[in-house]
């Protein structure tokens, strides 16, 4: 009987699928013990002591007194509350939260960027630094030179501000928020991504830069410092008035600098590829586990795209089990 | 709506009832074509490999519910299972499955017999009719068939009357307060289909009897719950010229599973399903020839767990007995999918447990 775990699309052969299967087997084991009777579909009824006075979470209905679940999931009960969590559930944001999203629409004093939630985030102009740096009053001239910050399917960073009426909200008031270039966006499941200390990270080695979104979105790209953007800006620009969107202004030498390297390239792809394979196999994405996996392509000398093959994708597994398993013991 | 007997025109006197296949049904020892009994649907299986028995619907007692409302309780579901001894003819394998697309936020594929279908559901997000505020959810569906969906390869079809019938069976379900200011899609394909034909209603001018027969139909559904769908709408849909055919319950239950898939919160899985009446017989989940000579079909949708219908579809010729009869097999039968595409949805959910 071929179990068939969801998103694995990858031509296995007998041997790999046993030795993947033992793998994800040994992860199970060691994860925390799930219950399997916490596993609910919907309108399964909740068993509940009616003794105590039951608090009815997210995802639970009343039915005829009795606490019935509206969504499959898994049941959780904190004190008094009962509720229920998805399994996969969409990126839920919460205030202060990094995103990456992509500018869907130029409105009026603002952008809409798609960040894989119901609805679009609004990032408002005055929630933006200016070019120039100064703070002052948006007129409506920067209104007018909007494009030249952002363009319709642009990528952007951004920290989550908040829930106005019509939306959520976000800003990019720092020098490490705002658009992103000389990279690749990777989407993953938004449930993969936790919340942590820090979402960006920059390895030296490499020499890359790595976002990981807390929406799902990620950014690998080359490693930009964030800050002679200002200066020179300030310097280039001789007219402030109404400037043209794409010509930036950059001169053949500054091309040839901004060129990037064909190691730096190949680092940022491995470093994507690295992404897809934990992504593919539904492992939780952080720093350290993406290290581990470059660093095993790198010692085993594989090419790039090998790494999306079955093969790499069981030893991650078996990898990834191992590192757990060790954890565990030294606890 | 007003259709009565004297004052129809000639013009709408339907066509003699030519092509129609009727000395086969007439017998009393007609056998299906599939070898099932007449109260036996195509049966459900979580994969090809397994073949679950509990699907065969059991015959109900027709003395339950004439005169008097109609018990709420079905009594034991298992036990009373027909002579329904397969021969050596395999019957029909179902097949239900979550997770069939990535890219969508929930999606499902249903394999009942040769009707297969894949329903992905995208959502909730925005759209650009959503725009206006509104406190409560809206639901898109769209029913679309492949070209190479019927024997006939044609056109493949955006099927707009059942994209509204999907519509209304699911959203008496879903919890519209949920995602308000959003919209929820719901993408219908039908890969290949086992029977969707049309056929008039019978008798324009026995109209008034067939309502009158659909208001008994619906005093015994007094008992029940019917939500969300207004009386009109009920009897309205005796109107639909095309036939509720072999598709459209399981693109219904199919719809419902990936809707449990995206997470999208509901009062209950929707389970539906269909059965046919030949003068004498009723048929459930009728395939393509038994279809075409049918006397009269009914489709019922409900909540299995709420005891509620979301929708109830009738067309043809129906005597109440046999109406009463009818929808209790449905019921019954839907109880039992339920019970199927639960214990998919909870073998996906400890599949994705990592």
């Amino acid at each position: 009987m071929e179990k068939e775990i969801r998103g694995i699309q990858l031509p296995l052969s007998q041997t790999q699928k046993v030795r993947l299967k033992k793998a994800l087997e040994l992860l199970q084991s060691l994860s925390l013990k799930v219950n399997v009777d916490a596993s609910v579909v919907v309108a399964d009824t909740i068993t509940v002591d009616h003794e105590d006075g039951v608090l009815k979470g997210h995802g639970t209905a009343d039915l005829n007194g009795e606490v019935v679940a509206t969504i499959c999931g898994v049941v959780e009960r904190v004190n008094k509350l009962v509720y229920v969590r998805a399994l996969r559930s969409r990126y839920k944001p919460e205030v202060g939260d990094i995103v990456i999203g992509r500018v869907v629409e130029v409105a009026q004093k603002r952008w809409r960027l798609e960040i894989n939630y119901c609805q679009d985030a609004v990032l408002m102009l005055s929630s933006m630094n200016m070019p120039d740096g100064v703070q002052r009053r948006r007129t409506a001239v920067d209104e007018l030179n909007m494009r030249c910050i952002f363009e319709e399917n642009d990528v952007v960073c951004a920290e989550v501000r908040g829930f106005q009426h019509d939306g959520l909200h976000l800003q990019a008031r720092s020098r490490k928020y705002g658009k992103l270039t000389r990279g690749q966006l990777l989407t993953v499941s938004p449930y993969l991504v936790k919340r942590q200390k820090q979402h960006f990270h920059h390895l030296e080695e490499f020499g890359i830069d790595l976002i990981l979104g807390c929406n799902g979105f990620i950014w690998v790209g080359e490693h930009i410092e964030a800050t002679d953007d200002m200066v020179e800006d300030q310097v280039n620009q001789s007219d402030p008035q109404v400037l043209l969107p794409g010509k930036n202004s950059v001169s053949l030498e500054e091309q040839e600098k901004s060129y990037t390297t064909l190691e730096t390239r190949k680092y940022i792809c491995r470093a994507a590829n690295a992404i897809r394979v934990l992504s593919t196999l539904g492992f939780n994405i952080t720093l350290e586990i993406i290290k581990g996996i470059i660093d095993l392509s790198l010692s085993m000398n594989l090419d790039i795209h090998d790494m999306l093959g079955s093969e790499f994708c069981v030893l991650v597994a078996e990898k990834e089990a191992e590192r757990r398993s060790s954890n565990k013991k030294k606890r | 709506m007003a259709d009565k007997g004297g004052a129809t025109p000639a013009t709408y006197s339907p066509s003699p009832t030519t092509g129609r296949k009727k000395p086969p049904l007439l017998k009393e020892d007609w056998i299906r074509p599939d070898g099932r009994g007449f109260h036996q649907c195509r049966p459900a299986l979580l994969d090809m490999h397994r073949f679950l028995s509990d699907s065969k619907c059991s015959r109900i007692d027709g003395a339950l519910l004439i005169g008097g409302s109609a018990k709420r309780h079905l009594g034991p579901v298992s036990t009373r299972i027909t002579s329904g001894v397969h021969g050596s003819v395999q019957p029909d394998i179902d097949f239900f499955r979550t997770g069939a697309v990535n890219a969508a936020s929930g999606s499902a594929y249903a394999e009942i017999g040769n009707t297969k279908v894949i329903v992905s559901v995208f959502g909730p997000r925005e759209s650009k009719k959503a725009m206006i505020y509104s406190d409560i959810g809206r639901l898109n569906c769209n029913v679309s068939f492949t070209t190479f969906a019927t024997p006939v390869r044609g056109q493949g079809s955006d099927h707009k009357e059942y994209s509204t019938m999907l519509h209304k069976a699911l959203e008496g379900a879903i919890i519209l307060e949920t995602f308000p200011k959003t919209t929820v899609d719901v993408f219908a394909l039908v890969l290949e289909s086992s029977g969707s034909h049309t056929s008039r209603c019978l008798g324009f001018g026995k109209r008034s009897q067939l309502e009158i027969m659909l208001c008994e139909a619906l005093l015994l559904i007094d008992s029940m719950f019917l939500c969300n769908v207004p009386l009109q709408e009920v009897i309205a849909s005796d109107n639909i010229s095309e036939c509720v055919s072999g598709d459209l319950p399981v693109v219904i239950s199919c719809a419902s599973l990936a809707l449990a898939d995206a997470g999208i919160m509901m009062y209950d899985l929707v389970a539906s399903v269909s059965v046919s009446c030949f003068s004498k017989n009723l048929v459930i989940d009728p395939i393509l020839e038994e279809e075409n000579c049918q006397d009269g079909s009914l489709m019922i949708t409900c909540m299995p767990s709420r005891y509620e219908i979301t929708q109830l579809t009738v067309t043809g010729e129906w005597s109440t007995p046999k109406i009463n009869e009818g929808m209790q097999l449905c019921l019954d039968a839907c109880a039992k999918l339920a019970k199927i595409m639960r214990s998919c949805l909870k073998e996906a959910a400890s599949d994705s447990q990592e």
